[in-house]
């Protein structure tokens, strides 16, 4: 079906394209005064788009709109009890769609057959009916676009009119994704607190201030034993821990490469040493966290071992010194670029009142450039709490309200993940937990992001 | 330039009896060399001690290139190669057993732009002192920090809001805060690169009467675009054209009597 | 001048620079000291940070260069027509669907005869895999006249019995017995008793280790009763452990029975291979596990003490089936070959069946999808914020709003895509269609920001040349500076899709995640990705796993290398300096 529909429009929109520049043509060849306002390509193009829009937009419209339909009429022959059954009506509708297909084994109740009838019915008549619309729109675009050719039309001006509106378009597109995002974790985190008709949700001093996570024990009515609990702190407390212990291996190592490279280094270390620098930040998040899981851990392990000390196998510590790995060259990127917009000007200052570097570097260039570099570490730090395969292979689950980094502990993402990788219900309290765990996600990186950035600005701006 | 070397030749500081007229800088067959261009060719020249002396001649003639050369600044620059000898009392400064570091002690240097360091007013003039060890107590460093700031004329403007950053003041302030900021580390020769190229002229006036007053205690060079800066400061005057220096002389000499044509020329504005 | 001016202007200073005392020295000192340990720190950063990848390389190539190669058992297999082709139609369908494991059964036992006892028979089939016939039912579909005959065919081992061969089993080392040694049967359990006290040493190592052991639990039981006193009872029985372990390591005379926490002790004679269960200095009992050809006595020299040195619990192949593996590898039925079979078939239960085609084709689809939505689209913004866009607060809002997009936590892109594309419009779970969509969100604001950046590099005179000659404003954009800024653009894109290439979390939201046979064909197909592939198989508890995860690991970096370096190229190429 869409095959037929897109073939047809491929072809209806070329036509008008050809026939109107060859129209064209043919216009300015006319005896009349004046020569043709704009090109002939230009009126194909206009003839095109004319025909182009109302098609896509009808086929656009059209065909989510028929699935829907296409989909009521086919439950319409089911007792109505199935509307509310979310699972089973789901369960059903395949049914309906294999049947329909010929594909369903074994014997249809005469409930199923009625209903994939009514569906291939409603289908076949909704898709001629979205093909009639669509071709008798690009026919009447395409009729449009081909009887305004004249010497006088301005097919170029309203062409480009068209494509400003196309490039407008797609700008939005980065502004509809946030958007996007907003609504969809804030809708569900509305839901997940305020729903009256959701079973176990907790209110919001419950989820912010309560000390325990447990969403499992939604998932069935008969472990009534195990407590349902939605305190975000442990949560919270192990997503710090980590990401502190990140920025204390990321910090140091990643300022000090930075200071390196852009004061001290010779142009052939730099040369060797910028490419690790890129290809560390290339690689992969789920690389590294089989690395941290499979060789960081255990090696963590085993010096704790060999000390007496008893360590967690999914203890904060691994999955924050790899994380700590994985922001090194943000950090160190970032404040390259801070440090090299430190005006030379306050470095022949300080050497010409015989200042060593390195007192050159620590008493007048890092002073100067820590706006930056703080916006750096926050832009790091926003990383390392939105990060999720390292800590999804290598941190636990169980949510432990610790500060220790030998133990287990849990973080944001990964409890979005385990909650949402599986079987999930769209109206469990659980589901819509992590929404309510992406929506605190989204707002704190957002925040600091916004804050670090215009940190920047504002430094790029002092010096420029 | 090898900062890791630990031992180094210690610069001998001028002996206080020297006489008035004596030279403090010597030049010889100085070249310098940016990559592959010669931007400075032969230079030999004697600067006498105490006194105010400066380069003239038109942009790109090497002057600053020269200048730089005497603090070695144009170490910080990974292309630039200098050959010849410079000398500080008799001592050669490009020697490698030489300390840069105690070098620029000696020698201090303004700027074309201010650039104060992005901190107070107190820790810019501080700072210097601090980590050249001049000041042994806090009592001593807040002498040397007035002191210096009086001596660049800058304490009456500044001297309740020592706290304040430097960068806050104006453009002239900040020029005079540099020079206490050279000063406060007592160096026997200042470098000044076009000082007041910034300034308004009530600031530039400020900063020439300051001249006139240090140059009884330190040796002065200034480069300067402006003749009559030159003219009104300086005792003695060096001309460059080309990366070549054309002549050098008293101050009323060059300007009333110069012994070669194309300074003749330059001074009564034919180029430059 | 005069020098009493000169003497009243200068008072000797009270603070001089002071460069020549000791302090001063000393102070000089220890600045360069400074200024040198701060340098230290520098390339001590970067020497760490160098370290961390290299060991990170080395580690996933350790691990994963082994899985790039497998080996087979090349045996000769009679293909019985009876069991292949029972109705002897020569059917492809029969052909296909008939049970091979009997052929496989006999062709071992052919190349290992006398096995009797069937958990010793049992374990001889568990060396091949289950996907061991394929090879032989491709050939015999495709030529049905070798059905009847003898054929050689490499039949695919299994993932521990691969293992084992790729150097995961045990150390083996031997020496020739002294004296004469007289077995006591050729099958079962028999006995061997030498002439010479030739297990002196053995028995000797037993009883070392049983004392360490008995040390351990005495240090443990020590620190749990210092601890405190609630766990009396468990300290009095280690130490009743203890007082028995210490009864049987001083008398050194005793016989021992080996457990599989010690290393095993075998004994090679008469052809065959004893295990044994107990030992004493003169002589073992134990379990015959390749039969011998005779029972008879075996001169000095003639026969030989084997050890595994491994232990059996430690490893994933017992003692019988490394008796069958060593056997089979003396007999040159091992052949080692590249595993092309990891590029050419989708995930499978069992590892050494497993392959990342279905991964590589969902990551096709995926990027694809990506490539075609955010290129047009990111190359469209760009041009319109950099050329058209009037400068208002809106483009400014959209400026603020890309430049934060790029740093939202990839996870939440994710939950956008279940919440927007799966929940409100319905489209198919795990399916490449989402997937591409997801990552084109997620990369647009990367393209947006490198296709302006390189729209900007474009010198302004260019486009005031074109308007100058008459061109529109659009003209001008689209006939001068986009192609001018194009390898730019493609440089940025590149970098995007690399990025996308490596991308997991959100994908995870999606349901990219199910385990997936088949390969995926269609953008609506059920399929994952290569890297999600990684995460599901570094899940997986086999060890043979771990060595793909990583194997698959390397392709996936071997890839984003190449498209990196083709970014690195490009620019290298087109670079121009206006």
């Amino acid at each position: 079906m869409s095959g037929i529909y897109f073939t047809t429009m491929a072809v209806l929109v070329l036509a008008g394209f050809y026939l109107s520049s060859r129209r064209a043509v043919g216009v300015s060849r006319e005896a009349s005064a004046g020569s043709l306002h704009s090109l002939p390509v230009y009126h194909g193009l206009y003839t095109a788009a004319l025909v182009f829009v109302p098609m896509l937009l009808v086929f656009a419209v059209g065909a989510p709109l028929l699935d829907r339909i296409a989909n009521s009429a086919a439950l319409a022959a089911f007792p109505s009890s199935l509307a509310t059954d979310e699972l089973h009506r789901g369960a059903t509708l395949r049914d309906v769609y294999n049947l329909a297909a010929n594909q369903y084994s074994g014997a249809p109740s005469l409930e199923l057959q009625n209903a994939a009838e009514t569906l291939k019915s409603t289908l076949s008549l909704g898709r001629w009916t979205i093909f009639g619309l669509g071709v008798a729109l690009g026919l009447a675009g395409f009729a449009l676009g081909f009887t305004s050719i004249d010497k006088q039309f301005r097919a170029r001006n309203r062409f480009e009119r068209f494509v400003l509106i196309v490039l407008f378009a797609c700008a939005t597109v980065a502004i509809l994704t946030t958007v996007g995002i907003v609504f969809s974790v804030l809708y569900e985190t509305i839901r997940f607190f305020f729903d009256p008709s959701l079973k176990g949700r907790p209110t919001v001093t419950d989820f912010l201030f309560g000390t325990e996570w447990n969403p499992q024990a939604a998932l069935r009515a008969d472990q009534g034993d195990i407590k349902t609990a939605f305190g975000f702190v442990p949560l919270l407390t192990g997503t710090l821990l980590i990401t502190l212990i990140a920025i204390l291996v990321a910090g140091p190592l990643g300022l000090f490469s930075a200071i390196y490279l852009s004061e001290y280094a010779t142009p052939r270390i730099r040369a060797f040493a910028k490419p690790i620098l890129e290809i560390l930040a290339g690689i992969p998040t789920v690389v590294l966290g089989f690395f941290a899981a499979l060789t960081v851990a255990p090696i963590i392990r085993g010096w704790g071992h060999h000390v007496g000390l008893d360590i967690a196998s999914e203890s904060a510590l691994a999955a924050g010194v790899v994380m700590g790995m994985m922001i090194i060259p943000f950090i160190s990127s970032l404040s390259d670029d801070v440090i090299n917009a430190v005006p030379q000007s306050l470095r022949d200052g300080a050497y010409a009142l015989g200042a060593t570097k390195s007192e050159t570097i620590r008493n007048v260039i890092l002073p100067a450039a820590l706006p930056g570099i703080v916006s750096a570490f926050m832009l790091a730090i926003s990383r390392a709490i939105g990060e999720t395969m390292i800590v999804v292979m290598a941190a636990g689950l169980a949510a432990n309200l610790t500060f220790n980094p030998l133990d287990a502990v849990t973080t944001i993402t990964v409890q979005i993940k385990t909650i949402l990788v599986g079987d999930q219900e769209f109206d469990s309290a659980k589901t819509l937990a992590a929404f309510a765990l992406g929506f605190v996600l989204f707002f704190v990186t957002l925040v600091l992001n916004v804050i670090a950035l215009a940190i920047v600005r504002r430094y790029r701006e002092q010096y420029d | 330039m090898d900062m890791s070397t630990v031992e180094h030749a210690m610069l001998t500081p001028s002996a206080t009896s020297a006489p008035a007229s004596g030279t403090k800088v010597t030049a010889r067959a100085c070249n310098v060399y940016y990559g592959e261009k010669h931007a400075l060719k032969d230079v030999s020249v004697d600067i006498p001690e105490r006194s105010i002396t400066a380069f003239i001649g038109p942009s790109g003639c090497g002057k600053s290139t020269f200048l730089r050369c005497i603090n070695r600044m144009n170490d910080t620059i990974a292309s630039c190669r200098v050959t010849g000898k410079i000398e500080i009392d008799g001592q050669d400064i490009y020697d490698p057993a030489l300390d840069v570091v105690q070098l620029r002690a000696r020698v201090g240097m303004v700027f074309q732009k201010p650039n104060p360091f992005p901190k107070s007013i107190y820790e810019n003039v501080a700072y210097g002192p601090r980590i050249h060890g001049i000041a042994k107590s806090k009592s001593d460093l807040d002498e040397v920090v007035i002191s210096s700031l009086e001596k660049a004329g800058l304490l009456k403007e500044v001297k309740d809001r020592l706290n304040d950053s430097g960068t806050g003041l104006s453009g002239g302030q900040q020029q005079r805060l540099c020079i206490a900021r050279a000063i406060a580390v007592s160096p026997e020769v200042i470098l000044m690169d076009e000082p007041c190229s910034a300034l308004d002229p009530i600031a530039t006036a400020k900063v020439e009467e300051l001249m006139d007053e240090l140059k009884a205690n330190y040796t002065i060079i200034i480069v300067t675009h402006s003749m009559q800066q030159a003219a009104r400061v300086s005792q003695r005057t060096a001309f460059f054209h080309l990366g070549n220096l054309v002549e050098v002389g008293d101050t009323r000499q060059i300007f009333t009597n110069p012994k070669e044509q194309r300074t003749q020329d330059y001074i009564t504005g034919r180029f430059g | 001048m005069t020098d009493i001016s000169m003497d009243i202007a200068r008072p000797e200073p009270k603070f001089r620079l002071d460069l020549t005392s000791d302090a001063a020295r000393a102070r000089i000192r220890s600045r360069y000291r400074a200024e040198t340990r701060f340098k230290a720190y520098g390339i001590a950063a970067l020497t760490v940070t160098a370290l961390f990848l290299a060991v990170l390389m080395f580690d996933i190539l350790r691990n994963g260069l082994p899985a790039f190669w497998q080996h087979s058992l090349l045996l000769d297999v009679p293909v019985a027509a009876d069991i292949v082709d029972p109705a002897g139609k020569r059917e492809a369908g029969a052909i296909k669907g008939a049970d091979y494991f009997p052929l496989m059964r006999n062709a071992l036992n052919a190349a290992i005869p006398g096995i009797e006892s069937r958990s010793a028979s049992k374990q001889l089939t568990r060396v091949l895999s289950v996907g061991a016939p394929d090879r032989l039912r491709d050939m015999l579909v495709a030529d049905p006249s070798l059905i009847g005959k003898t054929i050689k065919v490499p039949l695919l081992l299994s993932d521990d019995a691969d293992l084992y061969y790729k150097g995961a089993g045990t150390g083996i080392d031997d020496r020739a017995g002294r004296g004469t040694a007289t077995p006591s049967g050729r099958t079962g359990e028999i006995t061997v008793l030498t002439s010479s006290n030739d297990f002196a040493e053995e028995l000797q190592n037993i009883k070392l280790r049983l004392k360490s052991v008995a040390d351990t639990i005495s240090r443990d039981a020590g620190r749990i009763e210092r601890s405190g006193p609630d766990q009396a009872q468990r300290v009095a029985s280690m130490r009743a452990e203890v007082a028995n372990l210490a009864n049987r390591y001083q008398q050194p005379g005793n016989a021992e029975a080996l457990d599989s926490k010690v290393p095993s002790v075998l004994v090679a004679i008469n052809g065959g291979l004893v295990k044994a269960t107990r030992l004493d200095a003169s002589g073992i009992t134990g379990d015959v596990l390749l039969p011998l050809k005779s029972a008879e006595e075996a001169k000095p020299g003639t026969w030989k003490v084997v050890h595994y040195s491994t232990p059996e619990s430690d490893r994933k192949v017992t003692d019988q089936e490394v008796a069958f593996l060593e056997r089979l590898r003396e007999a040159g039925a091992v052949d080692r070959h590249f595993n092309w079979r990891f590029f050419t078939t989708g995930d499978s239960r069992e590892p050494e069946l497993a392959g990342i085609r279905g991964a590589l084709t969902g990551t096709a689809l995926t990027l694809l999808v990506t490539l075609l939505l955010c290129l047009p689209i990111g190359v469209m913004a760009a041009v319109y914020l950099e050329e058209f866009a009037p400068k208002n607060r809106w483009t400014d809002v959209v400026e603020v709003n890309i430049n934060n997009l790029a740093a939202v936590p990839s996870i939440v892109f994710g939950l956008l895509g279940l919440a927007v594309f799966l929940n409100f419009f319905g489209l198919p779970r795990s399916a490449p269609l989402v997937g591409g969509l997801v990552l084109a969100l997620l990369v647009l604001p990367t393209i947006i920001i490198a296709a302006r950046a390189a729209l900007k590099a474009v010198p302004p005179s260019i486009k005031e040349a074109a308007l100058g000659v008459g061109a529109s404003h659009q003209q001008a954009v689209f006939h001068h500076v986009l192609p001018l800024a194009m390898p730019g653009i493609m440089t940025g894109t590149i970098i995007g899709m690399a990025h996308a290439l490596g991308e997991t979390a959100p994908l995870l939201m999606i349901g990219m995640v199910a385990f997936i046979v088949d390969v995926p064909t269609a953008f609506t197909d059920a399929a994952t990705v290569l890297p999600v592939q990684i995460y599901l198989w570094s899940d997986l508890p086999e060890p043979a796993f771990q060595s793909k995860t990583a194997a698959a690991i390397v392709v996936l970096l071997a890839f984003l290398f190449l498209m990196n370096g083709a970014a690195i190229w490009l620019r290298k190429k087109f670079e121009r300096r206006w």
